[in-house]
């Protein structure tokens, strides 16, 4: 082991140590199949990752095991953590953090950029067509029941003004490297997505254990994000009050992402506030303080659409405020994202993103879906119940990685069970090729090893469109698993973003 | 002005750590008197189980299981895990409002009192566990106030740490001097003393004449010793000023009854106080640190909507 690493990672099969010592093949890095994104194909290192592949070699194994170490520790000291509950009590794990950054060159970011922008600008004018006119409906491009019989639809949005149109104001949208290298957006993530902390937390951490990298790379800086997000925020508020007062809204300390709201509520020097601080009177939002009661003008919210207002949605939620949409209605508050926008991040809606995309923009989407089968359309369920064993199946309205089936990993009599399932409710399903996600290197028990990852960068809407140059990546840390989601056991590393190419020679 | 929730958080923060502390002291003392085997560390012992439960002391039994009830058992509502736990949970409801450099020693404090070393920690040196987690608990205290803006969301802790203080106090100098046979023995009268954390600065004070009376009068009245009730009353006033200032609270004012009990400490005599006849004031103390604790609640966390709606 110490061997092997202090003569860098190499990559097999073609790598000139494998072939000098052929006894090392069992700590040797073997990528397989899918695109790494630090080893070309030959075991050549790819150019961005070249200064870190240095770092590394100088380190070597010791001392990568105690940065590690030290990573995790300072996760914990900063209740970096998220609670499991079991027998009795509740004990507080770190989500698994890797030290390695993933290192995006700049041209392959200015292509994601541009390509997140363009389709968040275009799901935002569907929204404000779904929740006004419906002309995309009227036209056929998106079959109407798709769309108003979709548990994510909320007919009370029905002709409500948003400013700026601006309905999803904080998008973290996966994508995937497949095994060409190029990105797919896999879902885009409408509703409250979660995870920036961790993007600033692991940018912290990595910073502080490739020092000496991080300076020479010059990576771009995400530390702006609570600034741009409050900015974001303050333009939701527009025309109704200056100088806003914006609140963060949290289900309560129980809650597995409460770090992060307390972490952004920090950060931007905004009130996190829970359901019980809020009151409305006369449709205008007062927080409990001990001065008596203050208005409340942008609610960036972090429940749920059914949560937020027991009179207007779920009525036995406890975690939001009585009479908040009908405030939100009648334009004295605003709530971010604006309900309802799960309509748009739907499995099945996901498949007429790029129709979405020209419909709107008459453009061609930049970033590429992966190809999906609706399973509504007949033609479309026999293909995939023929080849169930190949596609990955998922439910339509979940997330997290729940009611999923990925054939080739799946039994024979798994797959049957989920056949039935499919026939019974088709409408329910949509199938996709099963994508090999790119891998990136990982300290796994002290060895460099192979794991898939995807990508979620931020991008916030509101006056304008502006995407971090970051993102989280997520690791799937078992073996070969393709599962990245955190509630099935997966971890994340912190993402460079270039400032510049060099030399663009980053697919060799 | 704060949410009232963050508030009543920040308050208990104070209470807990403040409790915490006073616990680990009194634990420290008694494991320490253990050790001599004598009739009078025998008393120090009683004076310490006296002071932190509600009814008379029993068989003390072997110090070590006693204490390591006051300190590790997190089913005891008053052991010093507890407190902690408390805490740093009220601390993890607001973390936003307080500063990261003091969450995370509150954090690691927590975290090393509870994991899985600290049994065996406890075990192999008890006195070394209770004096880091007092040290550890000061260096909370000294970061937030090095850290922390000292506006309202400080002096909420500050009067919670306070109140806290003069109820334990007052609890403690009950136990020595409340009853029909007040403690006069000097062993268990220098084990108060180190209880409150007070016999360097009571030396000092009063050089090395260990007098029951001067004791009182050091512990009750001192204007500038921290631990005294009188300290802790004076703090107490003065944070509920700032916080009422510019507020109507009507009835509940909680300042004008801080204001009140602070009088009664600071013009007090203790030429007029018979040693043995001191529980009076003392029950005083608790029942008025109970009805400021109340008034607070009804002032700025717990007040009536209707009331502060506008017209």
């Amino acid at each position: 082991m110490n061997r092997h690493l202090s003569q860098g990672i190499s990559a097999t099969p073609h790598s000139p140590i494998q072939e000098a010592s052929p006894s090392h093949s069992e700590t040797a890095y073997l990528p397989g199949d899918a695109y790494d994104e630090m080893f070309a194909p030959g075991g050549v290192t790819r150019a961005n990752y070249q200064l870190l592949d240095q770092d590394i070699q100088a380190l070597g194994a010791q001392a990568l095991a105690d940065r590690q170490k030290t990573l995790e520790r300072s996760f914990l000291l900063q209740g970096i953590t998220f609670t499991v509950y079991g027998a009795g009590s509740a004990t507080e794990r770190i989500i698994p953090t890797d030290l390695f950054p993933r290192i995006i060159p700049a041209g392959e970011w200015a292509r994601i950029e541009a390509g997140l922008i363009q389709r968040l600008k275009a799901l935002n004018l569907f929204l404000a067509d779904i929740y006004g006119d419906q002309r995309i409906l009227a036209d056929g491009i998106i079959p109407r029941d798709l769309i108003l019989g979709s548990p994510a639809y909320r007919r009370q949005m029905q002709h409500l003004f948003v400013p700026h149109q601006a309905y999803v104001n904080v998008c973290g949208s996966d994508l995937i490297r497949g095994q060409d290298g190029e990105f797919f957006v896999l879902e885009d993530n409408l509703r409250v997505p979660s995870g920036v902390s961790y993007m600033l937390a692991n940018r912290d951490a990595a910073r502080r254990t490739f020092p000496h990298t991080f300076r020479e790379a010059r990576v771009r800086p995400v530390e702006r994000y609570p600034d741009l997000l409050l900015s974001t925020l303050k333009s939701m508020a527009e025309g109704v009050r200056p100088n806003p007062q914006i609140v963060v809204l949290t289900p309560g300390v129980y809650n597995s992402a409460y770090y992060e709201h307390a972490y952004l509520a920090r950060l931007m020097g905004v009130p996190l506030v829970e359901g019980r601080d809020l009151t409305v009177h006369d449709n205008r939002v007062y927080m409990r303080t001990t001065a008596g009661l203050r208005r409340v003008d942008v609610i960036y919210r972090r429940v749920d659409d059914d949560f937020v207002d027991p009179l207007t949605f779920r009525r036995d939620s406890s975690l939001g405020v009585a009479g908040l949409f009908n405030a939100y209605r009648a334009g004295q508050v605003t709530i971010c994202n604006a309900p309802g926008t799960g309509v748009a991040d739907d499995k099945a809606v996901y498949a007429y993103v790029p129709s979405i995309v020209r419909y709107y923009l008459d453009e061609d989407a930049i970033l590429p879906n992966v190809k999906t089968f609706l399973c509504r359309e007949p033609a479309q369920l026999s293909h995939v119940l023929a080849n169930l064993d190949q596609l990955v199946v998922k439910a339509v309205g979940a997330s997290g990685g729940y009611g999923m089936l990925v054939g080739p990993h799946a039994s024979a009599a798994e797959r049957e069970v989920f056949a039935e399932a499919l026939k019974a409710d088709p409408a329910n399903y949509v199938a996709q090729p099963t994508i090999q996600l790119s891998t990136a290197p990982c300290l796994v028990d002290g060895k460099i090893e192979p794991r898939h990852v995807d990508l979620r960068p931020f991008i916030l809407s509101g006056e304008k469109v502006v995407v971090t140059p970051g993102a989280l990546t997520r690791v799937a840390l078992r073996r070969g698993s393709l599962v990245v989601n955190s509630s099935q056991g997966g971890g994340s590393k912190d993402t460079w973003v270039l400032a510049d190419a060099p030399a663009d020679a980053e697919t060799p | 002005m704060m949410l009232a929730r963050v508030a009543d958080s920040l308050y208990w923060l104070g209470r807990h750590a403040e409790r915490a502390e006073h616990m680990s002291r009194l634990a420290g003392v008694m494991l320490n008197a253990a050790l001599d085997q004598t009739d009078a560390a025998d008393h120090a012992a009683h004076i310490a189980l006296a002071a932190v439960g509600d009814g008379p002391p029993g068989d003390p039994g072997d110090a070590m299981d006693v204490a390591r009830i006051l300190v590790l058992d997190r089913t005891n509502p008053a052991a010093v895990v507890s407190s902690l736990a408390s805490a740093r949970e009220n601390a993890r409801q607001i973390r936003e409002q307080i500063t990261t450099e003091s969450w995370e020693r509150l954090n690691f404090l927590y975290l090393r009192a509870t994991g899985i070393g600290a049994e065996a920690a406890f075990a192999s040196d008890a006195p070394d566990f209770l004096q880091r987690i007092i040290a550890d608990l000061h260096q909370f205290k000294g970061s937030a106030e090095a850290t922390m803006s000292h506006g309202e969301g400080w002096r909420f802790m500050l009067t919670g740490v306070y109140i806290e203080r003069a109820q334990l106090m007052a609890r403690l100098l009950k136990v020595c001097f409340g009853g029909e046979t007040p403690v006069d023995d000097h062993v268990a009268l220098v084990g108060l003393l180190r209880m409150a954390c007070a016999l360097e600065p009571y030396l000092r004070a009063y050089t090395a004449d260990i007098d029951a009376r001067n004791i009182l009068e050091f512990l009750m009245f001192d204007e500038e010793f921290p631990r005294s009730i009188r300290f802790s009353t004076e703090r107490i006033q003065e944070y509920l000023t700032h916080l009422s200032s510019g507020r109507e609270l009507g009835r509940h004012d909680p300042q004008r009854l801080a204001g009140r009990l602070n009088a009664r400490l600071t013009y007090a005599n203790i030429d007029e106080i018979d040693v043995g006849g001191a529980g009076d004031l003392l029950t005083a103390v608790g029942a008025e640190c109970a009805a400021i604790h109340a008034a607070i609640y009804e002032a700025f966390v717990a007040y009536p909507l209707e009331m502060r709606l506008p017209a």
